[in-house]
């Protein structure tokens, strides 16, 4: 059984990670760049190792500085968590070679998955449903335009090595088309250091449906259900959703199996999520195989939700070459989950925010859940995904999650930056997102709607509050004179007046 | 006597009298009732009772109402002069990183043109032309790292 993890992430999914690892007894070695010296993963470690400064090109993504700092803390197995090095072949492997424990799939897996193009043929050989599309060889404009045309239009342009909406674009019409290839490959190079791209027809008012799966060294493969991911801006999820509502059994039926027949295609190891975009209603509705993230994902803990399993402690056994600890009848899916992905953003102008949170408070109560990487105090920096927290909510019904996503989202307080709060409150009360006939380009055609001013009554109510609290702030002062705190800000808190 | 207040978010512009939990707001002609308990702090009077906390940082405020955030500026007494926002300042609305320069001095350009594009926390940010007119100067690099008040590039 593996002893000593080190976990080669920050934020949340860090402190998610060694949470499970607490409970099991294992160890736990985080690893931090200068810019998170004083984060939370790196004190709720058992042991710490700083690998660089603050840019992730030269920390987190820092393979060499990784695996320098497992052996110095004698770690024998690695976490990735999910994004930085979590999908990088080469890491996997210079993992094994260190004589590492990757708490993944093999380096191989990660690199037959991680190429779009290699995905699909793989997949599609196992008779897995795949959107038509292609890779041209010549990657000149010409060439591409040549794709799009036999594709027909719409299309999306992809960056065949990328995953998480990086260089990716649609294009609806042809004159847009030069600029789209542009951007797409500026981005796809910077991200992924590779600019190639493909070429796929846009499937028009999808929805995103994935299925979790996990394998074993022993030869076992089982689903966990699925999660609903309709609700994306930019390629980014925003809101998920399990078990998807409005699945027929027979859909379901077959969209595990197909899940499963892609991870069986590449001997699939460890957790896995297989992404489809559904279209249609009911029986006949069509799924395609979109891509398989090989890592653990951010949105599994609604899966830890319905299924009652704990994916992380899963996958530290099937690492350590245990079996897995249930088998597919074993799995059962009981009530509903909502996931709302909590980002320090302006949500009216997308736009990620920076700050120091002066006031932080997560809700809490029965059927709500947490996952966060940061605490009141803390400085929210440019360098990293500006993701702050997840919120997950649970319930015997779909009804009742989303009422307790309401109260707990209306719960949460967060000063001293902008956040999407409001934004994921107006998105859960339109009737589409309620009747589930949203599809996954739903908030960029809702924008200007879900993106509108706040409420007059909202604005008045902000600037009583805002006059209230200016007005008091010299008594305040005062009255704190003798208090002597060090913390320059001064909380509208339980001051004694 | 009642306080009087100036307080803007740099959208939307009040004018509050303060005379201990009343209020009255202009524009809106509000008059509303505030109390507060512990980090909360209550309104009445409006269609709807509403609550939301609230933190002093200097001249400023922070306020979340129904999820929503504002950052107030607050002037006690009367007006001062208010700044005009020179449409012609680029500068990234946070730090950020050069990605790519798209024009050079002397470059013409439509309105909505991407000029220079930013990154920041793996978003791409491009600075749009505000209207049709001719590069003059560029003040940035390609992968330097820019604060905002950095002024990017002048436009003609």
């Amino acid at each position: 059984m593996i002893r000593r993890v080190l976990i080669a992430n920050r934020g949340e999914i860090a402190r998610r990670v060694i949470r499970t690892c607490r409970a099991m007894h294992i160890a736990t070695v985080a690893v931090y760049s200068e810019a998170d010296a004083n984060a939370l993963h790196v004190r709720e470690a058992d042991a710490a190792e700083l690998i660089g400064p603050a840019a992730a090109t030269k920390s987190y993504l820092n393979i060499a500085a990784v695996i320098d700092a497992a052996r110095r803390s004698g770690a024998d197995a690695v976490h990735p968590g999910y994004g930085f090095l979590s999908e990088n072949a080469t890491f996997a492997e210079a993992c094994e070679q260190a004589g590492l424990i990757f708490i993944g799939p093999p380096g191989s897996v990660i690199r037959h998955m991680g190429s779009k193009t290699g995905a699909r043929a793989i997949v599609a050989a196992a008779g897995v449903p795949v959107v038509p599309g292609e890779t041209p060889a010549a990657q000149d404009v010409a060439s591409l335009a040549k794709a799009v045309t036999t594709i027909g239009l719409p299309v999306v342009l992809k960056a065949a090595a990328g995953g998480g909406g990086k260089g990716m674009r649609i294009v609806r019409d042809a004159e847009s088309l030069e600029e789209s290839i542009s951007s797409a490959r500026s981005e796809a190079e910077r991200a992924f250091g590779n600019g190639t791209l493909y070429v796929e027809r846009l499937i028009d008012r999808a929805r995103h449906i994935e299925v979790q799966i996990i394998g074993d060294t022993h030869g076992h493969l089982v689903h966990l259900f699925e999660r609903d991911c309709t609700l994306q801006r930019r390629h980014q999820k925003v809101i998920e959703e399990a078990p998807a509502p409005r699945l027929t059994p027979g859909v379901r039926a077959r969209l595990t199996e197909a899940a499963l027949a892609a991870g069986r295609a590449v001997g699939y190891i460890n957790a896995g999520t297989v992404e489809f975009l559904l279209e249609g209603e009911g029986d006949d509705a069509r799924f395609y195989f979109l891509e398989m993230n090989t890592r653990l994902q951010v949105e599994h803990p609604i899966t830890e939700a319905i299924t009652g399993l704990d994916l992380v402690r899963a996958q530290l056994l099937v690492a350590s070459g245990e079996p897995l600890p249930f088998t597919q009848a074993d799995v059962h899916a009981t009530g509903h989950a909502v996931e709302c992905r909590i980002y320090a953003e302006d949500s009216r102008r997308l736009l990620p925010q920076a700050g120091r949170l002066i006031h932080y408070v997560e809700p809490a109560g029965e059927g709500i859940r947490v996952d966060s990487g940061v605490t009141e105090g803390q400085t929210v920096t440019v360098h990293y995904d500006p993701l702050l927290a997840k919120l997950i909510t649970y319930g015997p019904t779909r009804d009742d999650a989303f009422r307790r996503m309401t109260e707990a989202l209306g719960a949460y307080e967060i000063l001293g930056l902008d956040h999407n709060i409001a934004f994921l409150l107006r998105l859960l009360e339109r009737p589409e997102v309620r009747e589930t006939r949203a599809h996954t380009r739903f908030i960029e055609a809702e924008f200007a709607t879900l993106a509108a001013p706040p409420d007059p009554d909202v604005l008045q109510a902000a600037a009583a509050i805002a006059a209230f609290v200016s007005s008091r702030d010299a008594e305040a002062v005062i009255a704190d004179a003798d208090e002597a705190r060090p913390d320059p800000w001064d909380l509208i808190g339980p001051v004694a007046w | 006597m009642p306080k009087r207040l100036q307080l803007s978010t740099g959208a939307w512009d009040w004018v509050a009298e303060v005379s201990g939990a009343r209020i009255s707001l202009t524009p809106g002609d509000d008059d509303v009732t505030v109390s507060r308990s512990g980090a909360h702090v209550r309104v009445e009077g409006l269609a709807q009772p509403m609550t939301g906390t609230a933190m002093v940082s200097g001249d400023q405020v922070w306020v979340t109402v129904a999820g929503e955030v504002f950052l107030f500026s607050v002037t006690h007494g009367t007006p001062r002069a208010k700044a005009t926002r020179d449409q012609d300042a680029f500068t990234p609305p946070m730090p950020a990183t050069v990605v790519r320069i798209l024009v050079k001095p002397g470059d013409a350009v439509n309105e909505g043109d991407v000029l220079i594009a930013l990154e920041a926390m793996k978003m791409e940010l491009p600075i749009r032309a505000p209207r049709k007119g001719v590069v003059r100067a560029v003040h940035c690099r390609e992968s330097e790292l820019v604060q905002p008040g950095h002024v990017l590039l002048e436009m003609e």
